[in-house]
């Protein structure tokens, strides 16, 4: 292995939500950015979570389905009436943004994010500035295939 | 003395206002009075109730082992289809099985296992969640009334005294079951026009595979019996010469042995700020006691009613009514605990205090939508459903359901014990 950074080389700048977004708004920016969760910033621009697919199936399902211990009882003919919550759509995505700590600084070292992917259950880790601005993100899926191919060139 | 009851008194007051946890405010109050020597350590750890320390992490570890095989979602699932999607018969069929579930497991899990499941039966049948979910915490309080392990109060009722299993069941299980059904019926006419269910709804009710909620038939296999035998030791404990928490602490054991859950996950099941609650609880109540306060209010009690049983009963039971209503149920029933001690000091067969105790505590849990943890966590679990119950909401069913419940139970004491 040599000494250089796995991730460093990684980061991706994408676009950064409002808090006062719509969730229809951040689903749209989700998909033309091709990544499963996006930054969101809060009034000072200052990183204030993210959303991502994940965030956007919890906000879409009903509330109460992750309390379920398991929904293998349910059937294909219920999708709909659980469907219904579409009004989340013009909610603001504030209201579903993943706050957990999972960021790190410009200098993040890979067994920062390595430590990251482990602890939670997120598939990007936004890096940000001294100021707490975003830089861009470092997503699971590139930090992977990245370590993948050191290892197997090694 | 008055430092003990000033203590407490400030401690139930900021357990009142749900701004700090219950648990640091008892362990803060049970540390003042220790740094302050009101109470010595010697007299602290004697005034605390180990039998039900023990019988509720026992429960705890058992209903932790059970619940995640899902046989109480399949329980839940099942009543609902047995009903075949007839509001009312729904409605009944949700309360017996979440008072049955909470006579023996107890009422904050029971909440917690049955509203999920209700929010999507409310769904498939497309009526309004909202009277379901405050129809079965009603019953959740009202069931947990029926026996020794169903409703905190009782627990500590029965660590502090030598009534059985049995005796709690027959004495208290006849009127949880008029209460329920009575109460049950008047919520349904109540919310009636909020139930009614599309003809094509049912059969969402129906499709539901409830043979699949069992997320683990082996391990339910091999749990369940365990869970079953522990309930048969309960009514046994008597004349089996062995405590309640023996008999939960043996039954979670072997479930243990027999289960093949990590044992961290387990016991992680154990709600450790439940059992430093009780303890500290314990603590600042064996102040008041050692202090002689309580012997105070009892000789006070006594003066007020003139040493009048029907006066003492049925003062016990509204009064205990109505304060678990507003303030939290266990810190009052500890503390009221010694008080009917001294009451019965000269007849200590006459278990209808006690009785009168439990039903008020119990049943006053229904009045707000903060008096009881599984009110609490129900309304938790619907702000996080995205539809809230609402504390005044609540409040116009708790006030009637408190007073119907209230009023039956003066009735029975009357029959039964006057």
């Amino acid at each position: 292995m040599s000494g250089q950074s796995v991730g460093a080389p990684l980061l991706r700048e994408v676009p950064v939500l409002s808090g006062d977004d719509t969730v229809r708004t951040a689903v749209r920016a989700l998909l033309d950015a091709g990544v499963t969760a996006l930054p969101v910033a809060d009034d000072d621009g200052r990183f204030a979570g993210i959303f991502g697919e994940r965030e956007f199936v919890t906000a879409i399902f009903p509330g109460y389905l992750r309390e379920l211990h398991g929904a293998h009882f349910i059937r294909r003919s219920l999708d709909d009436e659980l469907l219904r919550r579409r009004g989340c759509l013009d909610e603001p995505v504030a209201r579903h943004t993943f706050t957990e700590h999972v960021d790190v600084g410009a200098d993040f070292s890979d067994a920062e994010l390595a430590e990251i992917y482990l602890h939670h259950r997120v598939s990007v880790i936004p890096v940000l500035n001294e100021d707490r601005r975003v830089k861009g993100i470092i997503t699971r899926r590139d930090f992977f295939r990245a370590l993948a191919e050191r290892a197997l060139e090694g | 003395m008055t430092l003990a009851i000033a203590i407490f008194a400030g401690a139930l007051a900021v357990i009142a206002t749900e701004r700090v946890d219950r648990t640091k405010v008892a362990m803060v109050g049970a540390a003042l009075l220790l740094v302050t020597q009101t109470i010595d350590q010697e007299v602290a750890i004697e005034a605390i109730d180990w039998n039900t320390l023990g019988l509720l992490a026992g429960m705890m570890l058992i209903v932790r082992l059970t619940e995640t095989t899902g046989v109480y979602t399949y329980l839940a699932i099942r009543a609902a289809q047995l009903s075949g999607g007839r509001p009312l018969l729904v409605v009944i069929a949700l309360a017996l099985a979440t008072g049955v579930l909470s006579a023996f497991l107890d009422n904050l899990t029971t909440v917690l296992l049955m509203v999920p499941i209700t929010f999507l039966l409310a769904d498939a049948l497309d009526v309004d969640p909202i009277p379901l979910i405050v129809i079965e915490v009603m019953a959740s309080n009202i069931g947990g009334t029926a026996t020794l392990i169903g409703d905190p109060p009782n627990i500590l009722i029965a660590g502090a005294t030598d009534l059985t299993f049995g005796q709690f069941i027959g004495n208290l299980a006849p009127i949880a079951l008029v209460v329920l059904l009575l109460v049950t019926g008047l919520l349904y006419l109540g919310y009636r026009r909020r139930l009614q269910v599309a003809p094509e709804a049912h059969e969402r009710v129906l499709e539901l595979d409830a043979r699949r909620s069992i997320e683990d038939p082996d391990e339910a296999r091999r749990t369940i019996p365990v869970l079953l035998l522990t309930i048969v030791a309960f009514f046994l404990h008597k004349p089996l010469h062995l405590e309640p928490a023996t008999v939960a602490l043996v039954g979670a054991t072997l479930m243990l042995v027999v289960s093949r859950q990590p044992l961290s996950g387990a016991l992680a099941g154990i709600e450790w700020p439940t059992l430093f609650f009780f303890l500290s609880l314990f603590v600042m109540v064996g102040a008041l006691e050692h202090t002689g306060f309580m012997a105070d209010v009892a000789d006070a009690v006594a003066d007020v009613t003139g040493g009048d049983r029907t006066a003492e009963l049925i003062g016990i039971l509204w009064t205990a009514g109505i304060a678990s209503g507003v303030v939290d149920n266990i810190p009052f029933t500890a503390a009221m605990i010694p008080v009917v001690e001294q009451l019965t000091l000269d007849n200590a067969g006459d278990t209808a205090y006690w009785w009168a105790l439990a039903m008020g505590a119990c049943f006053g849990g229904n009045l707000l939508l903060i008096s009881a943890a599984a009110n609490v966590a129900a309304a938790g679990l619907a702000e996080r459903a995205g539809r809230p119950i609402g504390f005044v909401p609540f409040l116009k069913a708790g006030v009637p359901v408190v007073l119907v419940s209230l009023l039956l139970s003066t009735a029975y004491l009357g029959v039964r014990y006057l």
